[in-house]
């Protein structure tokens, strides 16, 4: 690792306390400002600056016991100052290799590299920091190892496999998708009942008793802005490589195979500009704390790139028509290109989304679309399912209908069909483990550089 | 052996194990003792004001006994368990059923679990996970030997079939 890394993660912990101290200061203004003009920001300055000393002293013991290696099967991570602890991650089981660097690492040009393993939560492996250039070289070389390229063990490194970029989201576009979110929705209108109401009592008090609110909803449009500024997505040899982040930059790298399901949302508000959201799921990511910035495949786009998201993750959806087919998925209701749709007894559990439900099986995924204010739509391949459940209430029982939900990794995405025919349910489930099954054994393998033939990159 | 029929919970080709009719007994036993616990300061209740209205904590509670001792023994004959060649099919439930289907090639670990009631009456629960957290397949009420085997049975079979996530 490199000798900065002990300032790096020794601010942290300053950070931390700086956050406390505000947090507390928020609660008693007047407390605080008493105490610091009586002479005690020269004690906060010693407290900080002690703090300071400490945690980069127990960063930089950590460091010292911190190495890595790796070999044909397996990255090593050893670690831990009293408790020690060793970490082996397969390659074969690896599931996305992230590059993040944060905003301080970027000044000394340093990254950290996270392994994601799908071994439930804190199993990923993070290498942290490296030098950026040697982060990347590592990277290749992880992924030439995973996908089962065997080079000789000598001194050239492994290639950086080319890329081709798909979709780049531009600036304009995701601050007009903020101001057009589910947020705003609610935000705007509380804002003006606020001031009517501040207006009619001749008062600031309801204002200010609404501002940790509002400080709160503008923190979480700033951390999505900052998180998708500059979105770009492209396809490799190694799988979907994602670059965003405005001050923590992070290129993630998912290789082909490794998503689980992909969901692809529009709220009421993006309609008139057709936009649409996509979002992932991975195994490892779902399990991660902060997880929303890791399972978007798209930010917000137009159709044409939401179609081409859906084309990263699945080239081939197994129709005849894939953009027709999609066109109706997305937008469209009834049993238009072969949709299994719902009764219309259903109407009674679902009184407006039932006309937009429906589900289609193809050859290679389950396309489930639902929502009627807000659009889903929901792509399960077959290989990917996990295990499948019927399920049925006393409602649904009484209606004649049932509910199969379809078992994916942890994640954003959660594929559920609502209020089927209860034949056409038990139907569905028996034939969709028996697809299930099917798929898997034609999957290609887990290194998938040794597949016989590369699916992912003849784009015609 | 054969379960009442369950109209969309019954495909066609397969044949449901129950599970063990202790498991009933076992679930009896600890209803009751949280019954008791409840009983006895309503009774006190009761007896304490000697109104009539006093008494109404105490029916409640021994209605909801009746209720719990009819209910019990249902919902442990729902539960049912089949074993197809490339999956486990776990159903349970009477008004709100369920049906899951793992198949072996997904399953992660199983786990084996007797609690201190249940291994009194001699019975161990069989769980399964896979990749998902949404996969609730569980089967309670296995007597000891018949949790062994199918532990073992699911462990070789999902060896045989296992594939990549």
């Amino acid at each position: 690792m490199h000798p900065i890394t002990p300032v790096l993660k020794g601010w942290q912990i300053v950070a931390v306390l700086l956050v406390i101290a505000g947090n507390q200061v928020g609660d008693n203004v007047v407390n605080a400002q008493r105490f610091l003009s009586g002479g005690g920001w020269r004690w906060a300055l010693l407290v900080l600056a002690a703090t300071a000393v400490v945690g980069v002293a127990w960063a930089s013991l950590a460091w010292r016991m911190t190495s890595y290696a790796i070999d044909e099967q397996a990255v090593h991570l050893r670690s831990g100052i009293l408790l020690r602890q060793r970490r082996q991650a397969r390659l074969d089981r690896l599931q996305a290799v992230d590059v993040v660097k944060p905003f301080l690492g970027r000044l000394f040009g340093l990254a950290k590299l996270t392994l994601e393993v799908a071994g439930g939560s804190g199993s990923a492996v993070e290498l942290a920091f490296l030098k950026e250039s040697e982060a990347d070289a590592l990277r290749a070389e992880l992924l030439a190892r995973a996908a089962g390229i065997h080079h000789p063990a000598g001194d050239d490194p492994a290639p950086v496999a080319p890329e081709h970029q798909v979709f780049e989201l531009a600036p304009t576009r995701l601050i007009g998708s903020l101001l057009l979110s589910s947020t705003t929705f609610v935000l705007v209108p509380a804002l003006i009942g606020l001031t009517v109401w501040a207006v009619h009592v001749r008062e600031v008090a309801p204002v200010l008793a609404m501002l940790p609110a509002l400080l709160g909803v503008g923190s979480a449009l700033w951390s999505r802005f900052a998180r998708e500024f500059g979105f770009r997505a492209a396809i490799s040899p190694d799988g979907i490589r994602l670059r965003h982040g405005l001050l923590e930059q992070r290129t993630q790298t998912v290789p082909p195979g490794r998503v689980q399901a992909v969901r692809i949302t529009q709220g009421p508000l993006w309609r008139g500009q057709d936009w649409w959201r996509v979002q992932i799921n991975v195994a490892g990511y779902g399990s991660r704390e902060g997880a929303e910035d890791a399972n978007v495949l798209l930010p917000v786009g137009s159709r044409v790139e939401a179609l081409h998201a859906i084309w990263l993750v699945l080239p081939d959806l197994g129709v005849p028509d894939p953009r027709g087919t999609l066109h109706v998925a997305l937008s469209g209701s009834g049993a238009e290109q072969g949709f299994l749709t719902m009764p219309r007894r259903s109407r009674w559990l679902d009184p407006w989304g039932w006309r937009r439900r429906g589900v289609l099986v193809t050859d290679r995924a389950l396309l489930i679309r639902s929502g009627w204010f807000v659009r889903h739509l929901i792509l399960v391949p077959h290989e990917r399912t996990q295990s499948l459940a019927l399920q049925q209430g006393p409602w649904q029982r009484a209606l004649g209908v049932a509910s199969v939900t379809v078992h994916s990794t942890p994640g954003p995405v959660s594929p559920l069909i609502a209020h089927l025919d209860a034949a056409d349910a038990t139907r569905l489930l028996t034939e969709q483990a028996d697809r299930a099954r099917v798929a898997r054994a034609g999957a290609g393998p887990e290194q998938w550089m040794s597949r016989p033939a590369s699916r992912t990159v003849d784009r015609a | 052996m054969s379960l009442p029929h369950r109209g969309p919970f019954d495909p066609d080709d397969v044949v449901w194990n129950p599970v063990s009719a202790r498991l009933a007994s076992a679930r009896l036993v600890v209803a009751w003792l949280v019954v008791v616990v409840v009983l006895v300061p309503s009774v006190v209740l009761g007896l304490a004001v000697g109104a009539v209205w006093s008494w109404g904590p105490t029916i409640v509670v021994v209605l909801v006994a009746v209720w719990i001792t009819l209910l019990i023994p249902r919902q442990v004959r729902a539960i049912g368990y089949a074993e197809r060649a490339d999956d486990l099919l776990v159903r349970r439930g009477i008004m709100l059923r369920r049906l899951v289907v793992v198949p072996y090639g997904r399953m992660q670990f199983v786990d084996v679990q007797a609690g201190p009631v249940a291994r009194r009456f001699g019975v161990a629960s069989v769980q399964l996970h896979t990749a998902s957290v949404g996969t609730e397949a569980s089967i309670p009420g296995l007597p000891p030997h018949e949790a062994d085997r199918l532990r073992d049975q699911l462990a070789s079979r999902g060896e045989a079939r296992l594939a990549g996530l």
